[in-house]
């Protein structure tokens, strides 16, 4: 027999094929799907994520001299030091590219855990998809309080929520009042879509249940050209606290749109998202002196946790950045996966779920301030403390609440 | 705003109006006279005021380059020419983005500091940006000279008769792909024109000119296709439809009030307000 060019062929396809199946009985590797914004508005987002994935995936992998959880030794050891494979997806912030791109990885690329995603919007949609398939999915760093209030088995948040971090911020203004800070007026500015609206809400909630008078509540289109029309409404209402909820984008345009108006709002207290990212300091930092933003993360944790300063050194080393917000969440994400496919022994999607709801990890096993990560039944962590963080003199100081503060907040913003 | 909207419609109005294709790609030139405007202003600390002529002039070219490498095969297609074009310039769009994401990374830039970035002038009360105030102003000289040029000169009228009728023009001497890529040349230096201005108070990023381009399809078809003062008439009431929708109706549906009014026109006068074709 004449073995014909076709015949190679053939045989090649034939043996790529087996290949996933060989590697499954086995589980040499596993295989986790992330699911980010690589393209669009967003896509920086999900480049900076992949590197906080890729370090955790290293630290995993290999074997390194940290407390962290899973730091020590070369790979999972419950499976016989299988290493994490990732494979990412880019769901271009849109909620439906989220769902069939998800789809894709749990059955074409046979993931057995998917962690995402930024935007809550496709969390929606990505969690939905997760639990028809039993894929459990971690929800990295999403923030909308609604997403794991839809009685899902598969989803799981280690971080806070926006619920969470919003009374943290009322916590801090309760403690400046005390100290004498008038602290009477609120303005919300959130973007359209879930995650501004469940911020709008759980603040206009608090406020109410607090006492505090919300002067102005603007709901923005995100992405818009202008925002005139919306700070011309800020300046007109001028409460004493400002709160935006917005992702990078809009937080650009509203801070320079602040500053072309004339108006120059008392205080700021960020709901995160754009007012963490590195590119909205680059862009307007000079007018964001003394801005408060809510956060799970600060590098002040480096002082007493020193391999928190050594972890952001390898993250910084691949991406530019330190880590923020965004980026340490997303690092906790894969290790609190990683960590429950460890204890499942299994790469099924069952085991993985049990694995995950008798996760209970002490805060210092983590690159977090947090007390512990233990979910309850709905898939929340509800012992991950939120912190303040303020931007002082180019960097962020925590300043709230008092055990994690390591200053003063300085009160109007210069 | 109004006006740097007209701006940029103009453009594609020019090359709608000349032959008939819609540039969908026209707010990836305005993506990538943005960055050039940054770029200038990152590595050799050129005011966005000064790189604007540079901007204009590099997209004029670069404009011309599209036009006679490709869109002139384009328009060429024997059948279902509509569609051909369609897809070029839609293609073209989708490569320019991905290329610029690609090279100048998604990350979100902004001109920090310019002559006149974030400073204001406030007449009785009311603040008046001075970036977008020099926008407003460099948009009525560009049209005015665009209106001049297109009217008055040999070359306006050949570009005039050019679309009128392609062969007759061809008999007379005039070499339609010149004349076409001068066209198209002069619609991207009048985007690149709007994008040097606009650097100075908008973020940039690969993306960033989906949300204009759409603005100015809107803008285009109510002003009325081929019409230069229709593109210009236009860009005006969507800037003062935008701006009033967003006192009566809650901000986030300020984008309604433009194309309510985009369909009103549309259904009443379907040629749009000065359209002439």
């Amino acid at each position: 027999m004449t073995i014909t060019r076709r015949n190679v062929l053939l045989g090649a396809t034939a043996t790529a094929a087996m290949l996933p199946i060989a590697a499954r009985a086995q589980t040499s590797e596993v295989v986790i799907g992330l699911t980010y914004p690589f393209s669009g508005a967003n896509a920086q987002i999900g480049v900076d994520a992949q590197k906080a994935y890729e370090t955790a995936a290293e630290i995993i992998n290999k074997n390194y001299d940290f407390d962290l959880l899973l730091a020590k030794g070369e790979g999972l050891s419950g499976l016989g030091g299988a290493k994490v494979r990732l494979v990412f997806a880019d769901h271009q912030s849109d909620p439906q590219k989220g769902r069939a791109e998800t789809e894709r990885l749990i059955t074409q690329e046979k993931v057995c855990a998917v962690i995402g995603t930024y935007q809550s919007a496709v969390a929606v949609t990505v969690s939905q998809i997760c639990e028809r398939y039993q894929i459990p999915f971690i929800s990295a760093d999403n923030s909308s309080p609604s997403l794991h209030r839809r009685g899902l088995k598969f989803y799981f948040r280690a971080a806070p929520h926006d619920e969470m971090y919003s009374a943290a911020m009322f916590d801090f203004f309760d403690a400046m009042k005390k100290k004498g800070t008038k602290i009477e007026t609120l303005a919300l500015f959130h973007e359209d879509t879930i995650f501004g609206t469940d911020s709008g809400n759980a603040q206009l909630k608090l406020a109410n249940e607090r006492g505090y008078k919300v002067v102005a509540d603007i709901k923005y289109r995100s992405n818009s050209p202008s925002l005139s029309a919306e700070v011309q409404q800020l300046k007109a209402a001028n409460a004493d606290v400002l709160m935006p909820s917005s992702y990078t984008t809009d937080s650009i345009l509203l801070v320079k749109t602040l500053a072309e108006l004339g108006y120059k709002p008392n205080a700021i207290v960020a709901q995160d998202a754009g007012f963490s990212e590195k590119a909205l300091y680059d862009a307007v930092g000079d007018k964001l002196e003394g801005v408060i933003s809510r956060g799970t993360f600060s590098l002040d944790l480096a002082t007493k946790r020193p391999m928190v300063g050594k972890i952001n050194a390898m993250f910084k080393e691949k991406s530019g950045k330190d880590f923020n917000d965004l980026t340490s969440r997303q690092f906790m994400g894969l290790i609190v996966m990683a960590d429950a496919i460890n204890r499942a022994k299994s790469t099924d999607g069952d085991k993985i779920r049990e694995a995950l709801v008798a996760t209970d990890i002490v805060g210092e096993q983590t690159i977090m301030p947090w007390k512990r990560i233990k979910f309850d039944e709905m898939g929340q962590n509800n012992e991950a403390d939120p912190v303040l963080l303020q931007y002082v003199g180019g960097k962020f100081v925590t300043i709230s609440p008092p055990q994690a503060a390591v200053a003063e907040a300085s009160w109007p913003m210069k | 705003m109004g006006l740097l909207y007209g701006l940029i419609a103009v453009g594609l109005a020019l090359i709608f109006g000349l032959m008939d294709v819609v540039n969908f790609a026209h707010g990836e030139f305005l993506m990538i006279a943005m960055y050039a405007t940054f770029f200038l202003f990152a590595f050799f600390a050129v005011d966005p005021l000064l790189a604007a002529p540079l901007v204009a002039a590099a997209l004029f070219v670069f404009g011309a380059v599209v036009y006679l490498l490709i869109v002139r095969f384009a328009v060429r297609a024997k059948a279902n020419a509509g569609m051909v074009q369609i897809f070029t310039t839609f293609g073209l769009a989708i490569v320019m983005r991905g290329l610029s994401q690609y090279f100048f990374t998604p990350d979100y830039r902004s001109i920090t500091h310019s002559w006149l970035g974030g400073k204001t002038v406030s007449i009785a009360g009311i603040f008046l940006p001075v970036p977008q105030l020099a926008g407003a102003l460099v948009s009525i000289a560009a049209f005015g000279a665009l209106y001049f040029f297109i009217n008055r000169t040999d070359f306006g009228r050949a570009l005039e008769a050019t679309r009128e009728d392609a062969g007759a023009v061809a008999l007379v001497g005039i070499d339609k792909n010149r004349v076409f890529a001068l066209g198209w040349g002069l619609g991207a230096a009048l985007v690149g024109l709007a994008g040097a201005i606009m650097a100075m108070f908008f973020y940039i990023y690969p993306d960033v000119g989906a949300s204009f381009a759409l603005i100015a399809y809107v803008t285009v078809a109510l002003g009325g296709f081929g019409s230069v003062f229709g593109a210009f008439a236009g860009g005006i009431v969507v800037g003062l439809v935008e701006a009033t929708t967003a006192l009566i109706l809650p901000p986030s549906l300020k984008s309604v009030g433009i194309y309510a009014v985009y369909l009103l026109v549309v259904f009443i006068r379907p040629r749009g307000l000065f359209g002439s074709l």
